[in-house]
Order: structure tokens, then C-alpha cells, then sequence
């Protein structure tokens, strides 16, 4: 069973959680290491200065939590070649600087593609509406976070039988793929920060294995400075006490359930398949596939695309960095040949990146 | 990718920030190795908002300085491209302690833009010019077919007279020395980010005005360093420009930087950093560290300059790097964006 700890003020200051974090890691009596799994977790810790004031005998690695980064070249090559053929194609700004085996979509917009940037799905309708005679792509991609969008827009494509647009979904869901690192004896993670915008549509059950299965301890934070420190000061304390329960540092509550009418849209439209995850590789049911009477707005079907492989290796360690394995100065391209002006990988390219990220707030 | 030299020009290269950098250095580098000179006879160009006028003899009191603008959409709240270009020009020489003077607009002229369209923005433009105490003094028009424009690309220049006793510049800078931003920075890039994406953002005016006037009254400090305008890029570029200019270090504290509440938001919304930003009517000024709190109050006597603060100072610690003092007492560098900056996933 899940306890909810909701905390309704952190306010206890900075330098309080900080103590407090120090005994606990004492008590602790070793290093620990805690993984955050949200790109946003990423940058906020960068952003806010936290990284400089936590104690000693702590690590914070990023996990696979960044929708560009777990991308891999293969799915940017498939929404590359719709781009290629003259669809329009819509997507989040994020994805348009990812490299995929040969140059970006920016690149391709560059060169006269018809590559737009959107911030909802549902503004792709309205694109199909206005541009009867082309196909519109809309690039699905992101964790729960964005693909109650993407089904509510093939919701209603269906509704107003929209023929001239699809979606190519490489929508992913973050449960799969922290089991999957779990299960990798080299990675020693104590605990886990969950992302509070992921839980608000799941709801904390979905996590629950973490705590009451695999022993590791496990804590929902926002976004604030705060909301992440008290997180990670009840990390620090479920490892010291041994006491593995999941908690919750969010300001705005997170309902146990999730958001119902999400779920039950997203259990609508989609189901789950198994899906490629940059440097990771094949992950089971850690993606999306679109059920059946929406199978005509698939895109990879459409248009007959080959379905995403694994690629040669290209010197990148995003795989290692994504799962906690490595840090990103610890690769051997980061800072050298992949720099933000000259990135290799997505994790160097991505607001939200890992690699981007200590290279940008060192 | 988007290596130098290699590859072709990305949206990126206009974005300012390292890009940007790029792209003008490989551009001088053709004039640096024909022999050209500036008149300030500095080896390198200076890259300064404007330039001085001058002869072997030295420089002389007269500046210069040129911009194009194509910005998206063509009317955003608080201005239009009309009153954007006129401001542009004429606060690049405002921020060297340039009285502008005179005015030169070349406009490239989509087919098929309508007159009224086109009145109002030299309306707009007219009435900045007049306000601003400059001159049209010369001018060229060209159109060209049906989508080969955006509707309308303006470039401007403008001229002045130096007001200010000594040269501002960055060369002037100096440990201890005091940062105070004229305003709050970031809201002509908010406001045009909420038109792009559609944002409902009631109450975000883009800050695009005349500095001039505000900036006029600083010229009595003689600890008066420089100052620039946190255009393309931001106040976070213009930061960065600083320090490795001048080969200082400078730290700046997040909770003394007065950003608004409204670009705040949108920046929530769309994962910006306000910091990058662009603003059309703020300026950083750096001034000795005795003349701060006069200069500051100087400044918050003129409306435009009303919520000026203090924001930071030049350190003898991480040169040429910009460190900031975080809200929750973390300490972090602020580095120069790479390319246009994208709107976030989620």
C-alpha cells in the first residue's frame, strides 16, 4: 500500500532542508545516489543554484527524462523523410535542432521543408482544415504529459474525419523505462524524483512498484527549488530509516488517481507497444501505439516508414548518461567535439538536456 | 551541424548569442584581412552598439550605427516595426552617450502590402523620429515579388553627436564597478513570444521605446562606464558580451533583477529563460560604485526607468565568465544561448 505524505509548505528555508539532508545522509553512513527522471527536474536544479548547495555524499544523476533526448536518430529519420516528401510538418520546438542520421529538421526547414513549430496538438486540426490539398504530420512525442493532447487531437480527427493528417506517435511513458534501469544491477540508484506533471495524469499508483517492490525510495517534487530539496530530503530519510515510502512535495496536490479523464482518453486511443529509447535500446510497452479505429492516422502506416532501429554507435554516451552510468563530462565528447554550437547528441542539444545542461550552469 | 564555416546559415545565426557571434566574426574577418581599420584604431573591431567617426587623426565626436529588422508579427503590443526600427537605431547611439541626430530608412517592400498598412508604419516611424528630436535625412525603397518579403524589411541607420565627456565602452570597465539595469528586462521578447504561440497574455506591452531621455541625464558621471541595450539575446548575452570583452568577472543576483510577473509566465509556459529575452527599451549601465545609488535614483525619476535596480557588480572572481547569486542562495554561471531559442516539450 502507498502512503501520501503531502507537504503543504516547505517553507522551513533552504538552509534547514539542507541540514536536515546532511543527517539524514549521515545517519544514511554512505554515498547515496538519487536519479531524477524529468528534463524539467534537470534545468530547475541547474537553474536554481540547488546542485551548489547540497551536501556532500550525495550525487544527482538525470535519468531518461527528457522527451528530445530519449529520441532516437531512427524516429527523428522517419519524421525527417515525411518532411522530405512534402508533408507539412508540425512539432514541438524542442525536437527541430535533434540530429538524426543526416541533419535536423531545422536543417530541412533551412532548405524550404514545410516544417512548422506548434505548442498544442489540436493547432495541427486547424493546419489540416486550412491545407485540404497537403498531408499534415503531427510529431507526437513526449511522455503522459503530452499524450493526452495527441489523443484528444486524434479524438477529434476521427470525429471530423480529418483524411489529409496523421500522427507519428513516438509518445513514451516513463514507468517501463525505470523498471528497465532497475533492472540493471550496474546502475546503483537509491531513490527516485518522479516528475509532479507526469503524476498529475497518472496518479502516484503507477510508481508504486518502486517503493513496495524494488525497495528504492521514491518521491513525487514540483518544480520549485523547495518542492525538489524537501523531495530529496525524504529520499535521504526513507534510505536512512530503511522506510521505503512513496511521498509527495508538491505544492499543487497531486490526486492519487491521476486525472481520470486523461487516463481514460489516453487507454482510449492508444495501447501500449514497445518502443526504442536513444541509447537504451528496445524497451516493452514503454510506448504508444494508436488502437484500432485510430490506426488510419498512423503516420508510420501511412506512409509506409520503416520502423525504428538501434544505429551505430557514434561515439555518444547518451545511453550511459540517460541511465545514470556516466555523468556528461565524463564522456569523452562532451565539452570537445560536442559542445551547444557543435552537439552531437540530443542531450546536448535539448533546453532540457542533461548534457546541455552542465555544459550551459557548470 | 552547425559548426563555423561549414554548412549553411540557420535561423540560429540570427538569434544573437554565440551563433550570432559566429557569424559576425566571419564576416570582419574578411575586412580585418583586406586591412581594414576601425577609426577608433583598435587592431579588431570593436563590437560595440555604434561606432565613431573618425580620421587618422583619431576618432571624432560623430557615431553611426545601422540595423535591420524583420520582426514577426509586424504589430505587437506596445509598437510595430515602424516605431522598432527608429527606437533600435537611435538607442544604439543613446547607449554611448550619443545624442541622436539623424535618420535613414531603406524599406524592402513586399508586393501586394497594402497602403494602409504601410502608412501606419511610417506613421509610426515619423512620430518616434520626431519625438527622438532626429531628422529623415535619407532614404531608398525597393519592392520586390510576392513572397520575397516578409511585408515589410526595414533598415535603418542613425547618426549623433557624442554628449557624454568620456568614450563609453566596455573597455572602461573595471572591478567594484556597479550594474544597474534601466528597467525590466525580457518584455519585447515576451510580448512577441505570446503573438507567435498564440498565448492569451493580458497586460504584456512590449518595453520597445526611446532611451535617449533616460539615459541623457547619466551622462553627468564621470564613473559612467558604458551601457547597452538588452536587445537580441537578452540582458544574459549582453552579460556574457561584457565580460569577455573586458576580461572581467561578473556577478549578478536573481532576486535584484526585476522581471515582470507576465514574462515570467510565458516564459513558464513555453520553458524560456527570461534572461534571454529580448527587450527594445532597457538598458545595463555600468557605473563606479560610488555613483551607483545616484545614478539609480537618476533613473528611476523617468517613467521608463522607473523600476531601474541594481543588479550586480563587476568581481575579481571567474573572469569572463558571469556567475548569479540564485534566489535560494545557489551560485550558477549564465552562459551565452546557442541558436533561436525553442519553445520546450512539456
Amino acid at each position: 500500500m502507498t502512503e501520501m505524505s503531502v507537504c503543504a509548505s516547505p517553507s522551513a528555508g533552504i538552509d534547514a532542508l539542507c541540514r536536515r539532508l546532511a543527517e539524514f545522509l549521515r545517519r544514511a553512513g554512505r554515498p547515496v545516489a538519487f536519479m531524477e527522471v524529468c528534463g524539467t527536474h534537470t534545468v530547475a536544479i541547474f537553474r536554481s543554484g540547488l546542485r551548489s548547495q547540497l551536501p556532500e555524499g550525495l550525487r544527482i544523476l538525470s535519468g531518461p527524462g527528457c522527451p528530445v533526448c530519449v529520441t532516437d536518430p531512427s524516429e527523428i529519420d522517419m519524421a525527417l523523410s515525411l518532411a522530405k516528401r512534402d508533408c507539412i510538418l508540425l512539432t514541438y520546438g524542442d525536437m527541430l535542432r535533434v540530429p538524426g542520421s543526416s541533419g535536423s529538421l531545422l536543417d530541412l526547414k533551412g532548405g524550404g521543408a514545410r516544417v512548422r513549430t506548434v505548442t498544442s496538438a489540436l493547432q495541427s486540426l486547424e493546419v489540416a482544415r486550412n491545407n485540404p490539398t497537403s498531408e499534415v504530420v503531427f510529431l507526437g512525442v513526449g511522455f503522459e504529459t503530452t499524450a493526452p493532447a495527441t489523443a484528444i487531437t486524434l479524438r477529434q480527427a476521427l470525429r471530423h474525419g480529418l483524411a489529409n493528417f496523421s500522427v507519428l506517435c513516438l509518445h513514451k511513458t516513463v514507468p517501463p523505462v525505470m523498471r528497465a534501469l532497475c533492472s540493471n544491477p550496474a546502475l546503483k540508484i537509491d531513490g527516485f524524483i518522479l516528475p509532479g506533471n507526469v503524476t498529475v495524469i497518472t496518479g502516484l499508483g503507477d510508481y508504486a512498484f518502486l517503493t513496495d517492490e524494488l525497495h528504492r525510495a521514491a518521491a513525487v517534487a514540483g518544480f520549485e527549488p523547495e518542492e525538489i530539496l524537501a523531495s530529496i530530503v525524504d529520499l535521504a530519510r526513507q534510505v536512512a530509516e530503511n522506510d521505503f515510502r512513496l511521498s509527495s512535495w508538491r505544492l499543487r496536490d497531486v490526486p492519487e488517481g491521476g486525472n481520470p479523464t486523461a487516463r481514460r482518453v489516453l487507454s482510449e486511443v492508444f495501447q501500449p507497444c514497445d518502443a526504442l529509447w536513444r541509447g537504451l535500446g528496445l524497451i516493452a510497452d514503454s510506448g504508444c501505439r494508436m488502437a484500432t479505429p485510430y490506426e488510419r492516422f498512423d503516420a508510420a502506416k501511412k506512409f509506409g516508414l520503416d520502423p525504428p532501429t538501434a544505429g551505430p554507435d557514434n561515439g555518444c554516451r547518451c545511453g550511459e548518461v540517460l541511465s545514470g552510468l556516466k555523468t556528461p563530462p565524463e564522456c569523452e565528447l562532451y565539452g570537445t567535439a560536442c559542445t551547444p554550437v557543435t552537439p552531437i547528441g540530443p542531450c546536448m542539444v535539448s533546453g532540457e538536456g542533461t548534457c546541455g545542461a552542465w555544459y550551459r550552469y557548470r | 551541424m552547425n559548426g563555423e564555416s561549414t554548412g549553411s546559415v540557420t535561423s540560429g545565426h540570427g538569434s544573437g548569442g554565440r551563433l550570432t557571434q559566429q557569424l559576425t566574426r566571419s564576416i570582419l574577418a574578411h575586412f580585418e584581412m583586406a586591412g581594414f581599420e576601425t577609426p577608433d584604431k583598435i587592431s579588431k573591431f570593436e563590437m560595440e552598439d555604434c561606432a565613431f567617426i573618425g580620421d587618422d587623426a583619431g576618432a571624432s565626436d560623430m557615431a553611426v550605427t545601422m540595423d535591420g529588422f524583420t520582426v514577426s508579427p509586424h504589430d505587437f503590443p506596445g509598437g510595430n516595426i515602424g516605431k522598432l526600427a527608429v527606437c533600435g537605431v537611435a538607442n544604439d547611439l543613446a547607449v554611448r552617450g550619443v545624442e541622436p541626430l539623424y535618420l535613414t530608412l531603406s524599406l524592402i517592400i513586399e508586393e501586394g502590402l497594402d497602403f494602409a498598412v504601410l502608412d501606419r508604419y511610417m506613421k509610426s516611424s515619423a512620430h518616434t523620429a520626431r519625438e527622438g528630436g532626429m531628422r529623415l535625412i535619407a532614404g531608398d525603397t525597393k519592392v520586390v515579388p510576392h513572397g520575397m518579403a516578409d511585408k515589410i524589411f526595414i533598415a535603418a541607420c542613425a547618426m549623433g553627436k557624442r554628449a557624454s565627456r568620456q568614450v563609453l565602452g566596455t573597455g572602461n570597465l573595471r572591478e567594484g564597478d556597479i550594474l544597474i539595469l534601466s528597467t525590466s528586462p525580457g518584455r519585447h521578447g515576451a510580448a512577441l513570444a505570446a503573438a507567435r504561440f498564440d498565448l492569451d497574455a493580458p497586460g504584456l506591452v512590449s518595453d520597445c521605446a526611446l532611451l535617449w531621455p533616460t539615459l541623457k541625464p547619466l551622462l553627468r558621471f564621470d564613473g559612467l562606464r558604458c551601457m547597452r541595450d538588452c536587445t537580441r539575446g537578452g540582458l544574459g548575452t549582453v552579460l556574457c558580451e561584457w565580460a569577455e570583452a573586458a576580461s572581467v568577472g561578473v556577478e549578478i543576483a536573481e532576486t535584484s533583477i526585476p522581471v515582470s510577473v507576465e514574462t515570467n509566465s510565458i516564459c513558464d509556459i513555453l520553458g524560456f529563460d527570461p534572461l534571454y529575452l529580448a527587450s527594445e527599451g532597457c538598458a545595463l549601465v555600468a557605473v563606479a560604485p560610488e555613483q551607483a545609488k545616484d545614478c539609480l535614483s537618476l533613473l528611476r525619476q523617468n517613467p521608463i526607468s522607473g523600476d531601474a535596480a541594481i543588479i550586480g557588480r563587476v568581481v575579481p572572481d571567474h573572469p569572463r565568465m558571469v556567475g548569479m547569486r540564485t534566489r535560494i542562495g545557489g551560485l550558477r554561471y549564465v552562459d551565452m544561448p546557442v541558436g533561436e531559442i525553442l519553445p520546450r516539450i512539456c
